[in-house]
């Protein structure tokens, strides 16, 4: 065919303009495309990291956390404070060095926290059962934990002390006269003579004492009465002085030790409700869920995956809780801004572990249906008022990290920027298409002097246009699935992070028990294929606008107008 | 005059250029007959190459009329008109006009293809018309590749291939050195006769117009002068 050959030849021989023009669509076909790619992976990413509630079966979660206001007030709120019972509810946080052990032993210790999300009764999941429009309920608890582990210090010397018996000789003055004769007369009533010294001078205290009781004694007198009528002044002298005895223990300060501390989130798990939870069985990356049936998950626990690579753990690592040995049975990928936790155990079991029998600090509710899910919070708050309800988009929003700022960025500036490229792609092809159009006007009018009609001489350009669009949209689409691999290949780490509890102005307990959880998020650009099609296409309604663009103009000229343009 | 191919009355051509309005065809009155061989002659400028667009369908007169085999070439649509250059005229031009990403074949294929022959057929008539003109050996050249007097001769075989009633060549020697361009006007002459052409040639060499067995002299947009003989005679028009 003629036409197909004089197109050929036209590609073919005009070689840079046909790559040019090929590479111009074909940069921004494969622009859209891998700022799609890229838009659609942080969407995923972000569905993944910023929907935390879902993937836990979960439309809000329920928490009771002391507000800000309390603290501020200093316990003269209503509510008996929130920052009282913040450090009453972590007054665990203080280490007794004494109990771990004799000195010099190894120790393993871990305490639980609940930080700011204060504990509840567990039967409050009941009762919110009940609310209409509750589908179900699971209950968590959510624990800051300090591990510790070292050696047990020498921490205290004891010291015996007392027992002494103290001897005190001393010169004492001698009783006055008025003196003696307030005594004489005490012990006259008591029914006690004293006789012979009437006159005389008082007798030296203590031999004058000694005498008078010899002859009380004699005289048949109470001794007691003796001693009763002594000036209170010489009656101390009478008491032996004995020292109490006691122990002291004196704390070595500052106590030498081994001992480091390391901090990881626990989180009880409720068993009895499979596919809602703080973690469930759709969040397992590997390994297996806690066996709920072996007496609530007896001694099994799960791993973030995150913390478990952190802490080169894997599944049939063992953990040693305060004595209790856990199996790690399974690895999960908790998601991010939900009550998540590095490690997992069953909820009876962090209770027993944590001496929280029977409380909780986190109920989470799924509604009925997704529209009752404001209704049902607005219930829960209404019937404790201070609780915190908090729906998935709160959660969500609570997110930060340099994932929502790049899909922040994706969202305001990816669409802008897929439509540049097109726009940009689109552009270089129509002026190119129309200054070859402008190089060939005594070409085109040629061929209209041999005869070729107005539409034969619009089809050849626009087929030249139409080719190259084809050509630069499958360029475009291999170099766009090129970027977009490579985006996943060598792309950047994204991070989400979220942080439970803390806050500030909690005594600086806030930044102890604050639990902060980050997520590293790959990035990867899953390319679609409507996206590839809407790419080609539009490399190919590019070269064709070209085309109709050149074609135009050079339609528009006669035959002599376009034979008289000089070369 | 056997059979009265052109009928030219009273044409003009005026093109607008800025506030000024400037003649290239001022009035001619012309009959050309079927077979003829006719020279244009007239130093740039003069108005021939208008004069001949014109009688190539390629332009509409802005007054009078141009009538070919009794149709009034201005009446007509594009469409029509197309199909006249196609099927009725064949155009040679100074600068060749050939496609320069097409082979000299190809070029010669450009002419025939509207016609909607088989490709077979298209390939055969393109073919023995480079023979025709001695290119058979040259025809798978770019344009590029070929002499002057090569390039020349592609076009006139594009220019016949379809077996046109008439040859509008426009300064074919222009470009060419005088022995090529001789060689060229004898191998045009030449397949006019064979092919039953009628041959329009516009030219300012004198020499070569005088080979044309009719001369007409051009000045000013105007016809001045003319010879059946090849003798150039001058009228002296008065008046518009």
């Amino acid at each position: 065919m003629f036409y197909l050959g004089y197109l050929k030849s036209e590609l073919v021989r005009r070689k840079s303009r046909t790559i040019l023009t090929v590479l111009g669509l074909a940069v921004g076909v494969s622009l859209v495309i891998a700022v799609s790619a890229l838009s659609r992976g942080l969407d995923e990413a972000q569905a993944k990291a910023l929907d935390p509630l879902s993937s836990i079966g979960t439309d809000l979660t329920v928490t009771l956390e002391p507000q800000s206001q309390d603290v501020a007030q200093s316990g003269g709120g209503g509510f008996g404070g929130g920052g009282r019972e913040v450090i009453q509810a972590n007054q665990s946080v203080i280490t007794d060095l004494s109990k771990l052990g004799k000195p010099g032993e190894q120790f393993v210790h871990d305490f639980f926290l609940p930080g700011t999300q204060l504990t509840f009764p567990q039967s409050t999941a009941a009762q919110i059962a009940k609310v209409p429009g509750v589908e179900s309920v699971s209950s968590g608890l959510v624990l800051a934990a300090v591990h510790q582990a070292g050696t047990v210090p020498k921490i205290v010397a004891k010291i015996k002390a007392g027992g002494q018996q103290i001897q005190v000789d001393r010169q004492i003055q001698r009783p006055s006269a008025a003196e003696f004769a307030k005594m004489q007369a005490c012990l006259a009533k008591a029914g006690i003579t004293v006789g012979g010294a009437q006159g005389g001078a008082p007798p030296d205290a203590a031999g004058g004492g000694q005498g008078g009781l010899g002859g009380g004694q004699a005289g048949g007198g109470d001794r007691s009465a003796f001693g009763k009528c002594l000036p209170a002044r010489l009656q101390r002298f009478r008491a032996t002085i004995t020292t109490p005895e006691q122990t002291l223990q004196q704390v070595v300060n500052p106590p030498q030790t081994n001992i480091k501390s390391s901090s990881y989130t626990i989180a009880g798990v409720d068993l009895k409700t499979p596919g809602i939870g703080v973690v469930t069985s759709a969040l397992v990356s590997s390994g297996r869920f806690i066996n709920a049936s072996e007496g609530g998950g007896a001694h099994e626990a799960l791993l973030s995956a995150s913390y478990a690579s952190r802490q080169s753990l894997k599944v049939g690592s063992k953990l040693d809780l305060n004595g209790t040995v856990f199996t790690v049975v399974g690895l999960v990928r908790p998601p991010l801004g939900g009550q998540t936790a590095d490690v997992y155990v069953g909820l009876a079991q962090l209770q027993a572990l944590a001496s929280q029998k029977s409380t909780v600090n986190v109920l989470l509710v799924r509604a009925a249906d997704g529209s009752s899910v404001g209704e049902v919070q607005k219930q829960i708050e209404t019937l404790y008022p201070r609780a915190q309800v908090a729906s998935a988009k709160q959660v969500a929003d609570s997110i930060s990290g340099s994932l929502v700022d790049a899909a922040s960025l994706s969202k305001r500036l990816g669409t802008a920027l897929a439509v540049l490229a097109a726009v940009a792609a689109f552009l270089l092809a129509v002026l190119l298409t129309l200054s070859s159009v402008g190089k060939r006007v005594r070409e085109l009018g040629t061929l209209k002097a041999l005869g070729w009609t107005q539409w034969q001489v619009v089809r050849q350009v626009m087929g030249e246009s139409l080719t190259q669009g084809v050509l630069g949209g499958l360029l475009g689409v291999v170099l766009g699935v090129v970027v977009a691999t490579a985006i996943g290949a060598f792309g950047p780490t994204l991070t989400a992070s979220s942080s439970t509890g803390g806050g500030e102005g909690f005594f600086g307990l806030g930044a102890v028990t604050a639990r902060s959880v980050t997520d590293q998020v790959a990035l990867t650009a899953p390319i679609a294929v409507g996206v590839l099609i809407a790419g080609f296409l539009l490399a190919v309604v590019g070269g064709l606008l070209a085309g109709a663009a050149g074609a135009f103009r050079a339609s528009r000229l006669r035959p002599a107008d376009a034979l008289r343009q000089v070369e | 005059m056997d059979t009265v191919l052109y009928d030219v009355k009273g044409a003009k051509r005026f093109f607008q250029r800025g506030p000024s309005t400037i003649e290239a065809v001022g009035g001619v009155d012309l009959q050309i007959g079927a077979g003829e061989f006719v020279a244009l002659e007239g130093p740039s400028g003069s108005g021939k190459t208008t004069l001949l667009q014109l009688l190539g369908a390629l332009d509409r007169p802005s007054a009078g009329s141009v009538f070919f085999e009794g149709r009034d070439l201005g009446a007509l649509g594009d469409g029509e008109l197309a199909e006249l250059r196609l099927n009725a005229f064949g155009f040679v031009f100074q600068q060749f006009n050939l496609i320069p990403t097409l082979t000299a074949l190809q070029n010669v294929e450009a002419g025939l293809a509207p016609t909607g022959v088989d490709s077979n057929e298209l390939r055969t008539r393109s073919l023995a018309l480079l023979d025709e003109v001695g290119l058979a050996d040259r025809s798978s050249h770019l344009p590029s590749h070929l002499s002057g007097g090569e390039q020349q001769r592609v076009a006139i075989a594009r220019a016949l291939v379809v077996g046109p009633r008439v040859i509008l060549a426009d300064e074919p020697t222009g470009n060419l050195d005088t022995e090529t361009g001789a060689d060229v006007i004898d191998l045009l002459s030449g397949l006019a006769t064979s092919h039953d052409a009628t041959v329009i040639v516009a030219t300012h060499d004198a020499d070569l117009a005088a080979r044309a067995p009719r001369r007409l002299a051009m000045r000013d947009g105007r016809l001045v002068g003319s010879a059946a003989d090849g003798t150039l005679v001058a009228v002296v028009r008065t008046g518009p």
